[in-house]
């Protein structure tokens, strides 16, 4: 009975919200030119930043602020990951170990997913993707690598170590330019020196350096919260 | 009645249904699914509204130029938002881990009741 | 030295919480003593910027990436922002020794680094001058506030900061959606755009767009609806995190509530607006207060009071006149200073007598009297006795109420404070007039801590002049949104 009325009360609720919204979005008109501040950044991408992927462009150069905010965020989220399983000792469980197909899958595949990685969050500002989704690739083959063999586990130290250090590089990379240009996150590469071709690798400013930190923080967190999701406490000493 | 695109009407459609979830779901992970399916929903609204009709991806390569390229900067945001779910969504599963260990169910009625 | 310095503000405890693991691989002792560092930095940082602002009267704006706005994401450190990021600094360092005596759970590494980018993320949500990127830094903030919550590790941590993740996941998901329908309408995600352009938007969809915008930080303001997850977390938060919700995590919401609700005030139905928060806000006090009267727990009674006074500043926020934001930004400086010495005092009493039940309390007179006295003075001055600092927000509060033809809030509220005013009392009654104990030596680095808010309630209770002063200030920096729109930048974009 009570579920029930408390459905019923929930499906009203969302159909209210959902008409609310409805009513409110039938006046941002749909597929017509709206760009304001947009098309000024597809106006001058290439000669401000050097890069040809205008997502990226902004996502690194013109807003890099909530870049560094996000991420932040994923840092927090493997930092809190960390902190609520913590566990003075912890081990893998698993005990079934991965069939022959998977195993040797793994093993195969471990390098050319790496390699992968790599080649999106280098050509970020080319092509779709950048460092967190090269990040993401990277960490898949982590989690192979876990799913395939029972015992193995991440070089722990190195990964935090790396993880604290490549975040710092980050943060370096804008007080640089706070030294150089006076302004934080400010594009010292492209903007003093206009290095390489724009279209070719060597372009784009510190987009491809800044998304190659990211790339490397996303994909150890990554894996560092997959293992920390894998483990668990060994029992008598929680 | 009111007209409405219907890709905005989808992704509102989805937004209430991941909010249903949440409203009526007892148990946790299905209340954290459901918070995931709104997430999406949001950033396919947030997509939809920089689409502009018969324009091509921002990246400016040859035969796209500044002016056939749709708005660039609700992608970005996109970008930024599933990063920001991913954290959330990394966060909440690993507090159920320690509800699971502390009271042997995910079920948000029975937890209460257990605590007392 | 030049303005865009500022951004250390934001550079200090990122690339100091960056540096945490390497600390820890050295040596794992390092890490608090590190912190203690890092806070001083950040409090020296904001004392600088706090100067600048106030001896030129002129907001710094930091450009990052050398982008004009909007182009570019800018910080804006008017006033309001620089009084409360040097809040934040200096609550932070004091909490930071606080730690020492306080946190003894391990990872404390990772503890050192959510402490760390929580007050970055109150610092940023403060200064930003982007929506957007206010979205980025209340996740930062609510992220790091989820993972704090359930740091102890217990059912009730976990089951709290699960409340807090289900409630804040809707209200984000709400407040991006504001975002759309802003950026969808106008194009332009920087503040000082917004405020210009606002009178240009669909009445319907603005309303709806600022609307979700408050819900989606009624959240991390604590407002009625939305607020159901604050006193479960406080209570099960670790006693230094539970200081810094209420002393800025909060008032970061409720800034960034006030400021969004004033840079649309050129839209058709922004009155309508006004009048949900200020019922939103009126419950809140209500609710708070009469669900503090039947609590055992002392920590938990003063969450609810906490919560109550937070309703107080969302009303004064939200009541759209000059000496209501002034009155408001008054209070929310007064809450800190005492929020913050009640929960030190009580997280400490936690600490040295094993809990917060009101049981633990009686005869803390005999057995902690440093950290009795500072309980009474802070209860004393939150019932809004004159001679402390909150009885001259609280007053101004009701006034600008009253002044504005709200007399119902006026009269509920004060209801409110009679209720307030009944279950401190009793608390101190247990306090003083209850059972006795052997006396307990009290640390002399807390001590101090305690003694220095409590010279500071007495201090602006009675020469409330100076801090008025400032609150005036930064009352103007949100309420004058044309001052605002001038001192940012705009270049011109598009058409």
């Amino acid at each position: 009975m009570v579920s029930i009325l408390k459905r019923s009360l929930a499906i009203i609720t969302i159909l209210i919200i959902g008409y609310w919204l409805a009513v409110a979005m039938s006046h941002v008109p749909f597929g017509q030119d709206k760009m304001l501040v947009g098309q000024y950044y597809l106006n001058h991408v290439k000669d401000q930043t050097g890069a040809i992927n205008a997502v990226t462009a902004i996502v690194v150069n013109y807003r890099g602020f909530d870049t560094l905010g996000e991420v932040t965020v994923l840092f927090i989220a493997s930092t809190g990951v960390g902190a609520l399983l913590w566990k003075r000792k912890r081990e893998r469980t698993a005990r079934v170990p991965g069939s022959v197909v998977l195993t040797t899958g793994t093993r195969f595949l471990f390098p050319f997913i790496v390699l992968f990685g790599a080649y999106i969050f280098i050509h970020g500002h080319l092509t779709p993707g950048g460092g967190f989704p090269g990040g993401a690739t990277i960490a898949t083959g982590f989690l192979l690598l876990y799913m395939a063999f029972t015992v193995y586990e991440i070089p722990h130290k190195g990964f935090e170590v790396t993880e604290g250090l490549v975040g710092m590089s980050y943060v370096a990379v804008g007080l640089i330019g706070l030294l150089i240009g006076s302004y934080f996150l400010y594009d010292w590469i492209w903007q003093t020196w206009h290095v390489g071709t724009v279209g070719k690798l060597f372009s784009g400013g510190f987009i491809p350096i800044i998304y190659i930190l990211i790339g490397l923080k996303v994909g150890t967190e990554l894996s560092g919260i997959i293992d920390n999701m894998l483990k668990e406490g060994v029992s008598g000493n929680d | 009645m009111i007209e409405i695109s219907a890709y905005y009407f989808g992704a509102i459609a989805l937004i209430m249904i991941g909010l249903y979830a949440v409203l009526v779901k007892k148990n946790l992970l299905k209340m954290l699914v459901g918070l995931s399916i709104m997430e999406t929903g949001v950033n396919l609204l947030l997509i939809s509204i920089g689409y502009i009709n018969g324009k091509s991806a921002p990246i400016l390569s040859e035969g796209i130029g500044p002016k056939q390229a749709v708005d660039p900067i609700p992608q970005a945001l996109v970008l930024t938002a599933i990063v920001i779910g991913v954290a959330t969504t990394a966060m909440a599963l690993s507090a159920a881990i320690i509800l699971y260990e502390k009271y042997g169910t995910l079920n948000i009625e029975e937890i209460r009741r257990l605590r007392g | 030295m030049n303005g865009q310095y500022a951004s250390l503000l934001i550079a200090i405890p990122l690339i100091s919480a960056f540096f945490v693991p390497v600390i820890k691989a050295a040596s794992k002792k390092a890490v608090m003593p590190f912190l203690v560092l890092v806070t001083a930095a950040q409090t020296a940082a904001a004392a600088w910027v706090f100067n600048e602002v106030y001896t030129t009267g002129k907001p710094i704006i930091v450009m990052a990436g050398a982008w004009r706005p909007p182009v570019g994401i800018n910080l804006y450190i008017g006033h309001f922002a620089a009084l409360f990021v040097f809040i934040v600094a200096a609550v932070s360092f004091l909490l930071s020794i606080y730690n020492f005596k306080t946190i003894k759970i391990e990872p404390i590494d990772k503890y050192a680094m959510l402490f760390l980018l929580l007050m970055l993320g109150a610092t940023g949500m403060i200064a930003t001058g982007d929506i957007f990127n206010l979205f980025v830094f209340m996740e930062i903030t609510s992220i790091t506030a989820y993972a704090l919550t359930a740091y102890n590790k217990t059912g009730e941590a976990a089951e709290a900061s699960m409340k807090y993740m289900i409630l804040g996941g809707i209200g984000s998901s709400f407040f991006l959606i504001g975002i759309a329908i802003v950026y969808g309408s106008l194009g332009t995600l920087n503040m000082a755009q917004i405020a210009q352009l606002a009178g240009s938007m669909n009445a319907t969809a603005a309303q709806a767009g600022l609307a979700l915008l408050i819900f989606g930080l009624a959240v991390e303001a604590e407002l009625f609806p939305l607020n159901a997850w604050a006193p479960d977390a406080y209570q099960a938060a670790p006693h230094p995190v539970t200081v810094m919700f209420s002393a800025f995590v909060v008032k970061a919401g409720l800034y960034a509530a006030a400021r969004l609700l004033y840079i649309m005030q050129s839209v058709g139905s922004w009155h309508s607006v006004l009048k949900l928060v200020v019922i939103m806000a009126t419950l809140t006090v209500l609710v708070a207060e009469f669900s503090a009267l039947r609590q055992r727990n002392v920590k938990r009674m003063i969450a609810y009071s906490s919560i109550s006074q937070v309703g107080f500043i969302a009303l004064a926020l939200a009541l759209g006149t000059q000496a209501g934001v002034d009155a408001g930004v008054f209070h929310m400086v007064n809450h800190a200073i005492v929020k913050a010495l009640l929960f030190i005092a009580v997280g400490y009493v936690a600490v040295e007598l094993g809990g917060a039940e009101m049981e633990n309390f009686r005869g803390l007179g005999r057995r902690m009297p440093i950290t009795a006295f500072s309980i009474t003075i802070g209860s004393l001055a939150v019932i809004g006795i004159p001679m402390f600092n909150v009885f001259w927000s609280k007053l101004r509060i009701i006034l600008a109420t009253v002044d504005v033809g709200y007399t119902w809030a006026a009269a509920l509220v004060l209801i409110a404070s009679v209720v307030e005013a009944v279950y401190y009392l009793r608390l101190l009654h247990v306090i003083w007039f209850e059972g006795s104990g052997e006396r307990i030596t009290e640390s002399a680095a807390l001590g101090a801590i305690m003694l220095l808010l409590v010279a500071l309630v007495i201090v602006i209770g009675v020469y409330p002049d100076y801090v008025w002063n400032l609150a005036q200030k930064a009352g103007a920096d949100i309420f004058n949104v044309a001052q605002y729109i001038k001192n940012v930048p705009l270049m011109g974009v598009g058409a």
